[in-house]
């Protein structure tokens, strides 16, 4: 029986001229936005690959020079694209693509898409993402507002119900009605996205369980909107009444009630401005050890201490290269400063994002925006997770050549050089993104929080077409 | 068979139905007479549980419609003063969609002759219902309660503005099925058809069944005195 009124359902909505503008519309929105990311993916991808390419040989090929130098000389590294970022681009466009790494400073990234753009296209990106999010919600409700109402409007609903089907039968089988075109149109995008993924050069990156999960994802996300359009067609008397109840709901909830969290959430937690937190990590750097300067008070005590352990009155008589020495004390000592101020930033998002978490409550827009940007590593956390392994590769690296002036180079022999020898034997930056097992884990509890929502609202739907006038 | 044991419906303190009991038995056609507002849909949509009942009883085949919604509508069959489809699907597969909600999968064959019973033009079986007159929805609907081979029949002002021809045929359609057992409970206007075709009549009035007698025992012009009296 619930065959039979999908089937009638999906006859009807074929017939009608208004559902089949609709899907030609959205397909060729997805379809043309995912040959546009493609392309810019590949460009982007390709550029990455040459600037890396071209930060690499630039350090090999540096010439030969002292060893701190080549700290200060730095070199860059490159946040990677990740496949699944073609569908969901998060904040990659606002979070920048390279870290200039050097001695002594944390940079933070640099280069995002937005500063190129205008304007206008700040808002309305032709991304999948925001057909995702926004636009097929949308559909949805142009499709099922009315899915009940107009029955009850033109009185077959009189006659449905006088031929004695269950309410439960009725609303499942309009739900499937719903749920099938949009089912298929969803899956479809994500099958020409895997394909075309599949099919790009660096193959490697590119898995199919997380579009898998990430087609799950927005499957329960749409099945919401599908419960919550065919719960107030089947409460309210007019189809024009559900149709702008419904607006006002995607409204409050796509666009609306993100904002306002976010709002929220900096007023809650606001994050210190650029100049604030760089004065503040300027004011604990100069009350603390310099390495390059062997007068001030730190300096001397580590001084104090160092000739004391070795039983020798003069830094000269190490057996290393203080200056060496003393700088890789104050590297280390400034990236703890940076450590312990990027550690506060890290708990303000932490905090935020709690909010986030709260609010999900209030919107599911909001857990299915978190778990997609999750799924394509395109969130805030992928973004630290990368600054965080850049830095530690800074250390290494400023750490690998300070270490070698120290071992072989003696006091105030600043004329000391080291070579390409050495510049090869410091390894390149491998990145290894977050896992995906961990991103699962870290985001269980939206998941669960869209879960909530679909059952709830499911429900909901059941209990209102239960409890439906028939006329 | 179908029953109304001191039927009464309230919205909000007010009485649409007063107490009102009467019984259609097997082969019986009542019809049920009254000016608008007396409460003769009221009646209908009490045995086809659209509304719950206030108090009393709306009984088809003994099953209280109240308390077996699913199982009492089963059994019967419905037409509605201005039967509605879908206009988007043609006439037999409306009726296949409308007698497979009611657990009845038919061969399209089969379809075709319950729409021939009912006197619809072959031409239009495959057409869509937007282009159907109301005389040929009503038809439909005549094909969908044949389909469901129910064993009552509620109407609701089913030949208001039908052509004579169409009106005609329906009565006779009514006939043919009184005679295969159904019960029919009919609300109408037409005191002309319910002499012709009734068994039974019953005149409403404010909520209350004020008349009730077999058609053998009045002639028209009776019945049109006696229906005015109570009008007046």
């Amino acid at each position: 029986m619930i065959r039979e009124i999908v089937r009638k359902e999906l006859l009807e909505i074929f017939r009608e001229g208004r559902f089949r503008v609709a899907l030609l519309t959205v397909a060729i929105l997805v379809v043309t936005a995912i040959g546009v990311g493609r392309q810019y993916y590949r460009q982007v991808n390709e550029q990455h690959e040459a600037a890396r390419r071209n930060a690499r040989s630039e350090w090999v090929s540096q010439g030969s020079k002292n060893p701190h130098s080549a700290a200060h000389y730095g070199t860059y590294a490159f946040k990677p694209k990740y496949p699944l970022s073609l569908l969901d681009n998060g904040v990659d466009k606002y979070s920048g693509v390279s870290i200039y790494l050097e001695a002594h400073k944390r940079n933070d990234a640099q280069y995002m898409a937005a500063q190129d753009q205008t304007a206008l296209s700040r808002f309305g990106d032709l991304s999948p993402d925001f057909i995702l999010m926004f636009m097929v919600p949308l559909f949805i409700i142009l499709i099922a507002f009315n899915s009940v109402s107009r029955e009850r409007e033109s009185g077959t609903l009189r006659v449905m119900m006088s031929q004695g089907i269950s309410p439960w039968k009725l609303a499942l089988g309009k739900w499937l009605a719903v749920f099938t075109p949009v089912a298929v149109l969803t899956l479809l995008v994500f099958l020409v996205g895997g394909v075309l993924l599949a099919n790009l050069e660096d193959f490697g990156l590119f898995s199919w369980w997380p579009l898998i999960l990430l087609a799950l994802v927005y499957l329960l996300y749409y099945g919401v909107f599908i419960n919550v359009s065919i719960l107030v067609s089947a409460s309210v008397r007019k189809s024009s009444l559900a149709f702008v109840l419904l607006l006002g709901i995607w409204i409050l909830s796509c666009l609306a009630m993100p904002k306002a969290t976010s709002v929220v959430a900096d007023a809650l937690y606001p994050y210190p401005t650029q100049l604030e937190f760089e004065e503040q990590i300027a004011e604990d750097k100069t009350n603390g050890l310099n390495g390059h300067d062997p007068w001030n008070a730190e300096s001397k005590k580590l001084e104090a201490e160092t000739l004391q352990k070795y039983g020798v009155d003069s830094v000269k008589k190490l057996p290393f290269n203080w200056d060496g020495y003393l700088m890789q004390k104050g590297e280390e000592h400034e990236a703890e400063i940076y450590f312990k101020h990027y550690q506060v930033l890290k708990e303000i998002y932490q905090k935020q994002s709690k909010v986030y978490r709260t609010s999900a409550a209030l919107s599911p827009f909001l857990p299915a925006r978190f778990l997609s940007m999750a799924l394509c590593r395109t969130d805030y956390h992928a973004h630290w997770h990368f600054a965080d392994e850049a830095e530690k590769y800074r250390l290494m690296l400023v750490g690998r050549l300070n270490g070698d002036m120290v071992d072989n180079s003696r006091t105030g022999q600043w004329d000391y050089r080291a070579d390409e020898k050495l510049w090869r034997a410091v390894p390149d930056f491998a990145y290894e993104p977050v896992r995906y097992q961990s991103i699962v884990e870290a985001n269980a509890g939206h998941f669960l929080v869209l879960l909530a929502w679909w059952v709830l609202s499911g429900v909901g739907m059941l209990v209102a077409v239960r409890q439906m006038k028939v006329f | 068979m179908l029953e109304a044991v001191n039927l009464s419906k309230s919205y909000n303190g007010v009485s649409a139905l007063k107490g009102v009991s009467f019984k259609v038995n097997k082969g019986d056609i009542f019809c049920l007479l009254g000016a608008n507002g007396a409460g003769k849909t009221t009646t209908i949509n009490l045995f086809l549980n659209f509304i719950s009942p206030t108090s009393g009883q709306a009984l088809i085949n003994q099953v209280d419609t109240a308390q077996q919604p699913l199982a009492t509508k089963k059994m019967l069959a419905y037409i509605p003063e201005n039967l509605m489809l879908y206009p988007n699907l043609t006439g037999v597969e409306n009726l296949h969609y409308f007698s497979a909600l009611a657990g009845r999968k038919y061969p399209s064959a089969e379809l075709t002759n319950y729409l021939n019973e009912a006197g619809l033009r072959e031409v239009a079986h495959h057409q869509r219902v937007s282009t159907y007159s109301k005389g040929m929805r009503q038809k439909v609907g005549v094909a969908i309660a044949l389909a469901k081979k129910a064993d009552v029949l509620l109407l609701d002002e089913p030949t208001s503005g039908l052509d004579p021809k169409a009106s005609n045929e329906f009565a006779a359609l009514l006939k043919k099925l009184s005679e295969l057992g159904v019960a029919t409970l009919m609300a109408t206007h037409d005191l002309f058809r319910a002499i012709e075709t009734g068994t039974h009549i019953g005149i409403m009035k404010e909520g209350n069944l004020v008349e009730s007698m077999t058609t053998d025992q009045i002639n028209h012009q009776d019945l049109e005195r006696l229906y005015l009296k109570h009008m007046n």
